[in-house]
Formats: structure tokens, C-alpha cells, sequence
């Protein structure tokens, strides 16, 4: 009579097992598989690979903030958007708000206040100048004036050498073109190029479904939930693991 | 299983500016001199993809130099974000290497003095490997060893001035 209490104890913590075992089996599958990728990212590739399906890059948002704005130099388009930049439709490896940009020699100059990346004919990053080569930052306004590129720098007006690298300071004072807003046209067609051509890292991804942010609150309640059945199941677990008294 | 549950949950914790990289180079050459730059040919730039794996985020590197000695400001990505690092170069032997701006929530270890000296007196050997390489830090593998290719550029471009 006194083994009752016991046999009915196991009883209802093997059905707990059970069942809790059976509601938690995917997710926990999913965290152990996908927690094992995260440890060997490196070796799976999963740093390099990038993430283009639409869904996803909608789910991160990845548009900028505040209103997109131009400068248009021969029959490109260079816009300012938040803090990244685009070139056309492309985004290009520089940040800041865009001040200024012209064609010189063959060559794309974009500046922001830190910095001025000279692109090639290719729209290929030949060179960032930056306060250690500028007489200074940060950069207001940049115009070729007569064949020659001009900086406006602190209310000051300098003229760049050919190889970007000196700089002479010159009397005139430079008046910055302002930029202009993009045609709600222009801005559609930005917007679909960056959700579409923007990828995420596989990686960060798997890391926000592993963590269940992917999928907004009920992505991480599942996995806390899926946690405590974790928990729940140990305990479980072990008071079942003694042998039953014959 | 814990572990797992608990696999990539870190808080960032932003970019640490170490030294601003003009402040390297002044101390590192007793002033900032006039920029140089060596623009990559198709044949220089093969031999940067190999040291990097991938081309240089510019088509040409500046540099800094006085009194035979060449500063370099580069960047290579850790895991996700740049590392900004100088090299001093003298006698085509690394003299200096110090993180300048780390950005990573992992792997800060390799700012410290004690890792970025084991790069001093190291040249490029004939395969295009460095000299003696430094030892990993768990945990940082990818930081020491994007400092490992910056160190190896910077040995292979003041070869190429």
C-alpha cells in the first residue's frame, strides 16, 4: 500500500514527460541544430553566405531613414539616404551624410563630411581621403570649378592637387550646390532595389531564429517557453531515472 | 543543451576608438607626412587576394613615410565589422602593430599590446606567409586572424613602393 503514492507519482511524471516531450521535440531540435551551426559558422560558410529572399530582408527593414535626397552628375544619380549612400541604384562602401559629389577626369568624387571616396570608371572604390590627407574635416561642399576640384572646408575654400593628396587654400568662396529630393518615382525604384539586392548575412539569420527575434514575439516566447519544457523535462527526467522497486 | 540555448545571445558593446589613426601615425613618425598611395595593378591585386582572400575595399592604399620607416592605416573585417589596425614598417620588418578602432563584440583580446607585439621583427617569407605567426586566442580566432592578413598586406605593400 505505501509504494501506491510513488507508482502514481512516476505514473504522472512519465505522462508529463511525455507529452511536454512531444510539444517541445521541434523546437528544441531546431535550437540544438541550429545553436551547433552558430559554434562552426566559420567552417559552414555561413559568415560569407548572404540571405535575398524577400521575405526576410522586408522583415529586417533594411530601408534607411528620414527622406532620400540627390546630386545628379552627368546622367548619374547619387543619393543620400540616412546615413548610406547609393550610386544609381547601388550602394556604395561609403557613410555620412552625402555633400557633395562630381565628375573629375574620368573619376566620381563623393563626399561627406568625414570622408571623399574617389570611384573609378568601373564605379570601383580607388580611394578614401579622409583627415589624414584632407587639409581637414569636416568637408562642406566639393565642385569642380574651371577643370579643378574645389573643398570647402571650415568656411574655407581649397583647390585639390591631381593626385587628391595636397591641397591649396584659395580666396574664392564656394557656394554649395544644394541637393535635390528624388521624384517619388526615383524613390520607389531605390526602395525596391534595396529590399531586393540587400542581403543578410546567414549567420545573423540563423542567430535571430535561434533566439526566435526572427519571428517577433511569438518566435521568442516559443523558445523561452521551449527553455523552461527543457528545464521541466531534466527534472523529469530525473526523478524517473531511479529504478522502479520491484 | 543549455549551451546551445544560450549560442549567440551577446550584447555589442560598439566601436572602441584605441588610438585615432592620426595619433599613430604622429607618434609613430613625429608627424603626419605627405600621403602616398600605390595603386594595385591586375597582378598586385591577385597577390592582395591571396593574402586577404578577397580584393582590398580600395584600388589603392595610402601610406605614410619618414625616415625609412612606412605607416599603414587598413582594415579588414573581423566577423562582421572592420577592424581599423596601423603597421609601421622599417627595413621591410614590422615594427608596430596596434588596433586603432575595433568595432566587433568578440575578440577585443587582440588590441592588447600583449597579443600585437608577437608581430614585431616579422617579415614576408617567399610564399608570401609571415615569418613567425602569433598565437590564437579562443575565442577571437577571427580577429587574430584578420590582424594576420593585415600584417602580411602591410609587409607585402611596402615591398611593392
Amino acid at each position: 500500500m505505501s509504494h501506491q503514492p510513488t507508482k502514481l507519482r512516476r505514473h504522472i511524471a512519465r505522462k508529463w514527460h511525455r507529452w511536454l516531450g512531444l510539444v517541445a521535440a521541434v523546437p528544441i531540435l531546431w535550437l540544438a541544430i541550429s545553436g551547433i551551426m552558430l559554434n562552426h559558422a566559420q567552417r559552414l560558410g555561413l559568415n560569407d553566405r548572404m540571405v535575398t529572399s524577400g521575405w526576410i530582408l522586408q522583415h529586417y527593414n533594411q530601408l534607411p531613414e528620414g527622406e532620400p535626397y540627390a546630386f545628379e552628375v552627368g546622367d548619374r544619380l547619387i543619393t543620400g539616404w540616412g546615413n548610406e549612400l547609393f550610386l544609381d541604384e547601388e550602394s556604395i562602401p561609403l557613410e555620412g551624410e552625402l555633400v557633395g559629389a562630381v565628375a573629375h577626369k574620368g573619376r566620381l568624387l563623393i563626399a561627406t563630411p568625414d570622408k571623399i571616396g574617389v570611384f573609378d570608371g568601373a564605379d570601383e572604390l580607388l580611394l578614401e581621403l579622409d583627415n589624414l590627407s584632407l587639409p581637414g574635416t569636416p568637408v562642406q561642399a566639393l565642385e569642380a570649378v574651371d577643370d579643378k576640384l574645389h573643398l570647402k572646408i571650415a568656411d574655407q575654400t581649397f583647390v585639390l592637387s591631381e593626385d587628391f593628396f595636397s591641397a591649396d587654400q584659395v580666396s574664392a568662396e564656394l557656394v554649395a550646390i544644394e541637393p535635390r529630393e528624388l521624384s517619388p518615382e526615383e524613390k520607389d525604384s531605390l526602395t525596391e532595389a534595396i529590399r531586393t539586392r540587400r542581403g543578410m548575412p546567414l549567420w545573423r539569420v540563423i542567430t535571430d531564429a535561434h533566439s526566435g527575434r526572427l519571428f517577433g514575439w511569438p518566435g521568442w516566447v516559443v523558445t523561452d517557453l521551449s527553455a523552461v519544457f527543457l528545464i521541466i523535462l531534466t527534472l523529469l527526467g530525473l526523478r524517473l531515472f531511479p529504478k522502479r522497486k520491484s | 543543451m543549455m549551451s546551445l540555448l544560450l549560442a549567440g545571445g551577446s550584447a555589442f558593446a560598439g566601436p572602441k576608438v584605441h588610438q585615432k589613426p592620426s595619433d599613430f601615425i604622429k607618434s609613430s613618425l613625429g608627424a603626419i607626412p605627405t600621403t602616398h598611395a600605390i595603386t594595385l595593378t591586375a597582378t598586385q591585386q591577385r597577390q592582395v587576394r591571396a593574402i586577404l582572400g578577397k580584393n582590398y575595399k580600395t584600388k589603392a592604399i595610402r601610406y605614410w613615410a619618414r625616415n625609412g620607416k612606412s605607416v599603414f592605416i587598413l582594415e579588414e573585417i573581423g566577423k562582421t565589422e572592420a577592424i581599423t589596425t596601423g603597421v609601421v614598417v622599417k627595413n621591410r620588418k614590422i615594427e608596430t602593430v596596434k588596433v586603432l578602432v575595433y568595432r566587433e563584440s568578440h575578440g577585443w583580446e587582440v588590441a592588447r599590446s600583449a597579443f600585437t607585439n608577437q608581430f614585431q621583427g616579422t617579415s614576408l617569407k617567399s610564399n608570401g606567409q609571415i615569418s613567425r605567426s602569433p598565437r590564437n586566442i579562443a575565442g577571437a580566432t577571427l580577429s587574430v586572424r584578420a590582424l594576420t592578413k593585415l600584417a602580411r598586406l602591410a609587409l607585402f605593400l611596402d615591398s611593392q613602393k
